[in-house]
């Protein structure tokens, strides 16, 4: 039998705020255990709640970059169960009234319907180191601002899912929303996944899978979970509806030990938290702030700046390249021979680099492409200069003295004057010849013999041209 | 109508993660029966045209984004029945 | 010098003119606590008491002001201060030390308060008589054999039976306003929001607010205005000014529109204190005051609706009480799971576990909307149908209790206990200040209270009728 398959994501992104979401402590990766702790986080009794503005506008903003609804009053309530890794037994977080309700996300082939995303607060970290020493709870990350978007279960293939994870995770990188690094915990995702026979309306049992670390491991643990389910069908067993773990290194999932019993988690607001309300005209105000999408930017690239598809869609691929593009722009205004240097020299720099910086400056780099169009500097002094600049982020402008001083515009002419004086036939076929440019083409190599070739041709042309014009008469 | 009974109970107590022996459990049952005998009253009250409403505050009026210096971790750990490594301490978990 | 003789006023105005030093004051205060040490009003004596008070008296000397410079406050025993522990009267916080200072107590300290120590009451103020503390049952100040009435019975016992010249108690259901009836002095549970909660070990915190219990009303207004105003820390306090509550008493009622409720003079029919009740309303009358008839039709569904939401917060306040973080580790536990349920069982006492039960009850999927939500619609219904009363009236006035305080162990049955509340509860759910002050003795030669309620932040006016009662009303 053949079979459709139907999968829903839930993805939880840690946004990118400064204090926490419920107080004022630092939101911050890897410092010492429970020394980004206060009165509120990590629960103590009489402490209280204050919502920070900051990750309610980037919930709004993410919301924004999905068309989802905005809802004028959003609410907090509280989810209560007991584990260890969670300070006051119970998370804040939203279920009638969430921030952003609705919206979509579009694929190659196919848009995804987004059915909420909502603001809630990340749980300690436990560490379960052994019998003897036990399992240490670290509340430096409880409190944390988090995300959660919810898909409707329209999306249909682990393809379509890892597609979808790869465009969420680059617009909210791109917004500056979170910066989801997997690696970190940043960016988290349980996949819910069911089977039913083609065409069927008749939805089968579903599985979460959760400890999805990679967009790669979601992928497999889709690819397996749905082989598993179909082979439980065609065996004629029943499909339980729980919860699983994928195992990465064994490729396998299994049910999860913990008890999901007490999935009656008895949500009512929070008495501490006051709801919020949220005019359109603040959403308007973040919608203003929302940066262009790499697909909105390639258009533009292509079609203003006049980029190759090519080329606007390498750049566009990176947010750090994006901006460093833009701005290289900023102080040189001519994109084309930006997108240039860019794919050919800074590419080949970083290519293998594991954390890629591009270590000079847009500003340098703008420095030195004016100096190649002024006719200062020659495209190989210019190479030149780039790498010192990489290497050392020497001054531009004095590299270009030491190296490309000798060819200044002075010592130009008085190279081409004394070539012409000493050349006095070639400078007769010169003015004879029915095609003067192939003349003219010989003293430009002349003059690059001399130079080494660190003259700029097209200046070194145009003076020859100026002196031969000067001295006819 | 009886609104409660002993696994009902026992589900409750689960909830609260509380322990009860069975003698306690049997005695709380019809104790729990008068409560809710006299919470009951409300459902004679007809709330059928009122709406949940909310306190409400301005997003532009919640806290900016700054942050502060917390607590020190001896001071997180002050009252901790057991800590070790900077951290709280419970029994080793399961792993999942 | 018998200094519990005088009000907290006097007391601020001696200590200012150097008739007595704070050092001395404390020193008599710990002094009373030690000699009336049976009445188990007061869990601990800070140690470093007399010290604050004698860096009080330096800075007396020095010229500095303060408008509690040098006083001694008692605190409720659920109320963070630093450094010092707090157990709300529950073996599972015996040996719990307060990490930081809740709103209020920085508020007296900046004042120059001197806090000597922390007063009984109901394990995490559930209860109306103090005997559901771990630390032994308070006696009333007035008849050792009866209760003093609670949760915030060791700080109006610590008030009344001359231990101290103000404290502070919270009022979740009537914890400040029935225990302070019972041993016949004032106390107020201000506007919602009107006071932080920050620091405040909270019960059910959409219905509570630290309340000043004194001996006096224009004593319980100067400390509601040391403690109001909003706090960063607390959302849900009010970012409205706070009055100079003093300045509002204004010695007499002319035109004052007092509202007396159908629903209430119905349920009073029979009870103690019904007689005197209508007297003071006749003697208001001819102080020119104007009755006025009100109703409030779902009076009697307060006392339900408050023991669903009180309960359902309760259950998701005391999670954070696991063995974990603070609170005593059961050493039966030897795994997660026991470290909840053991150490639970073990610390919680018996009304605290019921309400944690009922909350969980009424928030469970299933009972959700019939229960809570239910109950916050008739809030919401409530808070309405106050609204039209408040159109017609300045003040609402309701007795605090219906009796004298009862006899010590005489209420067994939960849902007797429960309603003792039933006159204070409406404040509670309804969010508007009230007030009770002495104004009868019962057959017993106890006192009786009677509650003034006014609009949300108009604590002004209830404070100049109790006053003109109080100075007018011949009753001892």
């Amino acid at each position: 039998m053949e079979y459709d398959i139907v999968i829903g994501l839930e993805v939880h992104a840690e946004l990118k705020t400064e204090s926490k979401v419920f107080c004022s402590c630092k939101n911050q990766f890897g410092a010492e255990p429970n020394t980004n702790c206060c009165p509120v986080c990590i629960g103590l009794p009489g402490a209280l709640p204050v919502l920070n503005k900051k990750a309610v506008e980037l919930v709004i903003k993410a919301g924004l970059t999905i068309d989802s609804q905005i809802n004028n009053i959003a609410v907090f309530e509280r989810k209560n169960y007991f584990y260890p890794d969670l300070s006051k037994a119970y998370q804040i977080s939203q279920l009638v009234k969430p921030i952003c309700v609705g919206g979509h996300l579009d694929l190659q082939n196919k848009s995804v319907k987004i059915n909420r995303i909502h603001l809630e607060e990340d749980a300690g970290k436990l560490t379960h180191q052994s019998e003897n020493i036990g399992t240490l709870i670290d509340y430096n990350r409880g409190g944390v601002p988090l995300m959660e978007l919810v898909t409707e279960p329209n999306i249909n293939s682990a393809d379509e899912a890892v597609e979808f994870l790869t465009k969420l995770r680059e617009r909210l990188i791109f917004a500056d929303i979170a910066e989801c690094k997997m690696e970190q915990g940043g960016m988290r995702c349980d996949v819910n996944i069911s089977i039913k026979p083609k065409g069927s309306n008749i939805l089968g049992n579903r599985t979460e899978m959760k400890n999805l670390n990679s967009f790669k491991s979601v992928h497999r643990a889709i690819e397996y979970e749905v082989k598993r389910q179909i082979e439980a069908k065609e065996q004629g067993k029943e499909i339980i509806q729980e919860t699983r773990k994928w195992d990465d290194e064994a490729g396998i999932s299994y049910t999860m030990r913990k008890k999901e019993t007490s999935q009656d988690y008895r949500y009512f607001p929070d008495p501490d938290l006051l709801a919020i309300e949220i005019s359109d005209e603040e959403v308007e105000a973040i919608r203003k702030t929302l940066p262009l999408l790499p697909e909105q930017l390639k258009e533009k690239y292509v079609n203003e700046y006049k980029l190759t598809e090519y080329d606007a869609n390498i750049i566009t691929k990176d947010k750090y390249l994006i901006s460093y593009f833009e701005e290289v722009c900023a102080h040189y205004n001519n994109p084309k021979t930006v997108a240039n240097w860019i794919l050919t020299e800074i590419l080949s720099k970083i290519k293998d680099e594991d954390e890629p910086i591009i270590k000079i400056s847009p500003l340098k780099l703008a420095e030195i492409l004016s100096l190649i169009e002024n006719g200062k500097i020659t495209r190989t002094i210019a190479k030149e200069i780039f790498t010192k600049v990489w290497e050392n982020d020497s001054d531009v402008d004095k590299l270009a003295k030491e190296l490309g001083g000798e060819i200044n515009e002075d010592y130009l002419c008085n190279l081409i004057d004394k070539i012409i004086t000493s050349n006095p036939k070639a400078v007769a076929d010169y003015r004879t010849s029915d095609t003067p440019e192939k003349q003219l083409k010989w003293f430009v190599g002349q003059i690059m013999k001399e130079t080494k070739g660190k003259a700029n041709a097209k200046l070194a042309e145009e003076k020859i041209l100026e002196i031969l014009n000067k001295t006819q008469g | 109508m009886k609104k409660i009974d002993f696994i009902e109970a026992k589900r409750l107590a689960s909830l609260s993660a509380l322990d009860f022996s069975e003698e306690e459990l049997n005695a709380f049952v019809p104790e729990f029966e008068k409560i809710l005998d006299m919470v009951e009253q409300i459902k004679n009250c007809n709330t059928e045209n009122v709406d949940l409403t909310y306190s409400t505050h301005k997003l532009k009026d919640l806290r900016e984004d700054k942050s502060k210096v917390g607590m020190s971790q001896d001071e997180v750990l002050l009252n901790s029945p057991k800590s070790k490594k900077g951290c709280f301490v419970v029994p080793q978990m399961l792993e999942d | 010098m018998e200094f519990e003789k005088f009000t907290l006023l006097e007391i601020v105005n001696m200590l200012k003119n150097k008739t007595v030093s704070s050092e001395q004051l404390t020193k008599y205060f710990i002094s009373k606590i030690e000699e009336k040490k049976s009445l188990n009003a007061v869990l601990e004596v800070f140690d470093d008491a007399i010290n604050l008070a004698k860096e009080a008296d330096k800075k007396i000397q020095a010229g500095e002001n303060g408008k509690l410079l040098g006083v001694p406050v008692i605190i409720k025993d659920n109320i963070l201060y630093k450094g010092k522990k707090c157990t709300c009267s529950s073996k599972f916080l015996k040996d719990y030390i307060a990490q930081y200072n809740s709103t209020v107590v920085e508020k007296i300290l900046q004042e120059g308060g001197v806090i000597i120590g922390r007063a009984n009451m109901d394990e995490f103020a559930m209860g109306g008589s103090t005997e559901n503390s771990a630390y032994g049952i308070t006696h009333n100040a007035l008849d050792f054999d009866r209760v003093p009435g609670g949760s915030s019975g060791g700080s109006a016992v610590a008030v009344a039976g001359g231990l101290c010249p103000v404290s502070l108690g919270t009022d979740t259901g009537g914890s400040v306003r029935q225990p302070c009836s019972y041993n016949g002095i004032v106390g107020i549970k201000p506007t919602y929001g009107r006071i932080s909660r920050y620091g405040v070990v909270a019960f059910a915190s959409s219905l509570e607010q630290v309340g000043p219990m004194t001996k006096t009303v224009k004593d319980n207004a100067y400390m509601l205005q040391i403690l109001s105003g909003k706090s960063i820390n607390d959302e849900t306090s009010a970012d409205i000014p706070v009055e100079d509550y003093l300045s509002q008493i204004k010695g007499q009622i002319n035109g004052l529109n007092i509202g007396v409720c159908k629903e209430v003079m119905q349920m009073m029919s029979g009870l103690e204190v019904e007689k005197i009740f209508l007297q003071v309303l006749e003697w208001l009358k001819s102080n020119g005051a104007n009755l006025i008839d009100v109703s409030l039709p779902n009076f009697d569904l307060c006392l339900p609706c408050y023991y669903i939401i009180a309960p359902a917060e309760a259950t998701s306040n005391l999670g954070r009480f696991d063995g974990i973080k603070y609170s005593t580790r059961s050493d039966k536990a030897e795994n997660v799971d026991q470290i909840y349920t053991k150490s639970r069982s073990e610390g919680f006492g018996k009304e605290v576990k019921r309400r944690i039960m009922l909350g969980n009850f009424v928030l469970s999927s299933g009972y959700f909307d019939a229960y809570y939500n239910k109950a916050k619609k008739i809030q919401i219904k409530l808070k309405e149908q106050a609204k039209d009363i408040f159109k017609k009236c300045d003040v609402l006035l309701f007795p605090t209790t219906a009796s004298e305080a009862f006899k010590l162990g005489s209420k067994t049955d939960p849902v007797s206990m429960y309603k003792e509340d039933m006159f204070t509860i409406t404040a509670n759910i309804l969010g508007i200040p009230s007030l009770t002050l002495p104004f009868a003795k019962g057959k017993s030669n106890l006192p009786l209270g009677l509650q003034i309620m006014a609009n949300n932040f108009e604590e002004g006016k209830i404070y100049n009728l109790a006053d003109y009662i109080e100075n007018n009303w011949r009753w001892k």
